[in-house]
């Protein structure tokens, strides 16, 4: 663990996190992926029961799973074609996030300076949609593993745990 | 309110189907549709998979009425009111688990597994009547109930004909989900409800339409192709409407309906990967079958769609303008990684509310239920393509399978057929007269 300060990785992450939520809000869709590695895992689990969520994406149902970044480059493809009645007017969104805490980090060996680094946090999105003049909200938790490369921090593993999963006609990747 | 009978139109051998708008807009004929037709036909329930297990109980509801289906200690399938007979808190709280006793909260009345009462609570001490003590305290069962290859329906009338009757050869859709494995087919864990602010008609013709599928979903079909052509990284491989050439649909009695598409590319469905022991014990030409599109509407709140992955959806109406969907995954029981790997990516691109493809959906939906805000314009267009192709009875197609069905259409895919509509207002109509009739008989008698 020598070379990983825990106060300085703590808001070091926070601010990266906040980065991320405010690439979303404000629809900078590439700034966004490119907060993410290539083979980056993106999963947003689905429940089995009121308290047990699907815990294998291999063998059970969730709301999105990649495996890749390529998945949610389709998905900014998707958007940015217009031609997705469902993204026609995007809802205005704003993520908050809060109590983050840093779970665990590793160096990697052999590549100076480079970590890995486990954050979990809270997080809400509130966001209006102008079409129907409406609010929504959604809220979870964020489970992250961040690399460190020499560019910066990464997003190797974000898994999105939606907790109010009874969904209005439409969710995309904005709105998580 | 309107005459529901007058609401539509029915008259193809002039060229003529057409439905008035106030189908989806008003509450009272939505009132009626609750009474008259989710209370007065088979409705479905869920699969025999969800009870597998003595005890086993899942909780649903028919229309709007809360209903628990329970495996008992004996193995045996029930669907009750779930409604204590003291003074009708749920009995079961929960979307599923397993239990011998259901014991109410509110005054703990016990219920066995088989929706017998068990004890009441302080039943000595009570003072009762001879009366009370003769009466009946068990759950309320509903009045049919059946089973058909581990599809459980309830009817909440007994003015119902058999189910084997109810589904007539839609049986044969049904068989062919069911058969996709040799241990029969289950419910992947993981489901997903939601909600449109739209009729639930506006979700029983979609499942149906082949006509919206370039209009509402080029951007899946733009990126279906983006990926075939390098140009997205993703490599996940699904289903290209562009390339199918014919289609072919039936519709039934009862209001059910099957549309179907040769595929012109089996090898990207995940069942492919069986297709040696798909075909050595189901037979070529069922395999095939297997493999084509395929949508199927159960009136009035099932539909399986297999073009992605496999996907079985019960419609919910929630009133004249809201819904509720929920969904499910379903795969070959023991399916290999790979194959179920693949069904699920597929799934998750095209069908969840997160998906690529729905959400194009339901979007046209709640637009369509904010269109006939105009009310003064009364009449659908949208029932005439193929009015003039469609066929009585079952056509070659269907007595190759063996089926009776009441219409059929076979052609060319741009046909993009909408009389495969008209079964699920046939049967609209035929059961809300029938409601009609019996609520002016006891209003007489
Ligand atoms: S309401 Fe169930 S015991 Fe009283
Ligand atoms: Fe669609």
């Amino acid at each position: 663990m020598s070379g990983i300060d825990p106060a300085r990785v703590l808001s070091e992450v926070s601010a990266f996190l906040h980065d991320e939520a405010l690439a979303l809000d404000e629809r900078r869709w590439s700034d966004w992926l490119d907060l993410f590695t290539v083979d980056c895992e993106y999963w947003v689990p689905a429940w089995k029961s009121e308290d047990e969520q699907t815990s294998n994406p291999g063998r059970e149902l969730s709301l999105i799973y990649y495996g890749a970044r390529a998945g949610l480059e389709d998905r900014v493809w998707r958007v940015e074609s217009r031609r997705s009645v469902a993204s026609a007017v995007l809802p205005r969104t704003q993520h908050l996030i809060s109590n983050v805490r840093v779970t665990g980090s590793r160096e990697i060996p052999g590549v100076s300076g480079a970590a890995e680094i486990d954050v979990r946090c809270e997080w809400t999105v509130h966001q209006y949609l102008p079409k129907e003049r409406a609010v929504e909200l959604f809220f979870g938790r964020y489970e992250v593993c961040l690399v460190r490369h020499p560019e910066g921090l990464r997003i190797a593993r974000k898994k999105i745990v939606l907790l109010n999963d009874y969904l209005p006609a439409r969710i995309d990747f904005y709105s998580l | 309110m309107k005459d529901p009978a007058e609401l539509v139109v029915d008259a193809v051998d002039r060229g003529i189907f057409t439905v008035d708008r106030a189908v989806f807009t008003d509450p009272a004929i939505f009132e009626l549709e609750m009474r008259h037709i989710f209370e007065h036909t088979w409705v479905y329930l869920g699969l025999a998979s969800q009870v597998a297990a003595p005890n086993d109980y899942f909780t649903t509801f028919i229309g709007r009425q809360p209903v628990i289906v329970m495996r008992d200690a004996t193995g045996r399938l029930g669907a009750f009111m779930n409604t204590c007979r003291h003074r009708g808190a749920l009995v079961c709280q929960r979307r599923q688990g397993n239990a011998r006793y259901h014991v109410c909260a509110y005054h703990g009345w016990a219920y066995g597994s088989d929706g017998r009462s068990k004890t009441i609570k302080d039943l000595d001490t009570g003072a009762y009547s001879e009366h009370f003590l003769a009466d009946d305290h068990d759950l309320v069962p509903v009045a049919r109930f059946g089973e058909y290859r581990g599809f459980l329906f309830a009817s909440l009338s007994a003015e119902v004909p058999s189910l084997e009757m109810h589904l007539g050869d839609m049986r044969f859709f049904l068989d062919l989900v069911v058969d996709q494995g040799p241990k029969g087919i289950e419910a992947v864990p993981g489901s997903s409800s939601y909600t449109f602010r739209a009729n639930w008609k506006l979700q029983l013709e979609n499942g149906m339409d082949a006509y919206h599928l370039t209009s509402t979903h080029p951007s899946f079909m733009n990126i279906v192709d983006r990926r075939n052509a390098g140009e997205s990284a993703n490599r996940l491989k699904s289903l290209d409407f562009a390339a199918y050439r014919e289609r072919g649909g039936f519709t039934f009695d009862h209001g059910h309906s099957a549309l179907f598409t040769p595929n012109p590319n089996p090898q990207v469905r995940p069942l492919f990967a069986s297709i040696d022991e798909l075909r050595s014990r189901v037979g070529e030409a069922r395999a095939r079958w297997m493999l084509n599109t395929r949508n199927i509407t159960v009136f009035p709140n099932l539909q399986i769609a297999e073009n992605a992955s496999l996907q079985l959806r019960v419609m919910r109406p929630l009133s004249h303008d809201l819904t509720e969907m929920t969904i499910h995954c379903l795969a070959p029981v023991d399916e290999a990684d790979a194959a179920r790997d693949f069904r699920l990516r597929q799934f998750e691109d095209f069908f969840n509310a997160s998906g690529l493809a729905t959400p194009d959906d339901t979007t046209c939906y709640e637009d369509c239920q904010s269109g006939y805000g105009a009310g003064i314009v009364r009449w659908q267009q949208g029932y005439s393509r193929g009015i003039m192709s469609v066929q009585p009875g079952s056509g070659p197609i269907g007595e190759s399978i063996g089926i009776e069905a009441r219409t059929h259409q076979m052609g060319a895919a741009k046909v993009q057929d909408e009389t495969i509509f008209h079964a699920g207002y046939r049967e609209w109509v035929r059961l809300m007269k029938a409601g009609l009739a019996r609520d002016a008989a006891g209003a007489t008698s």
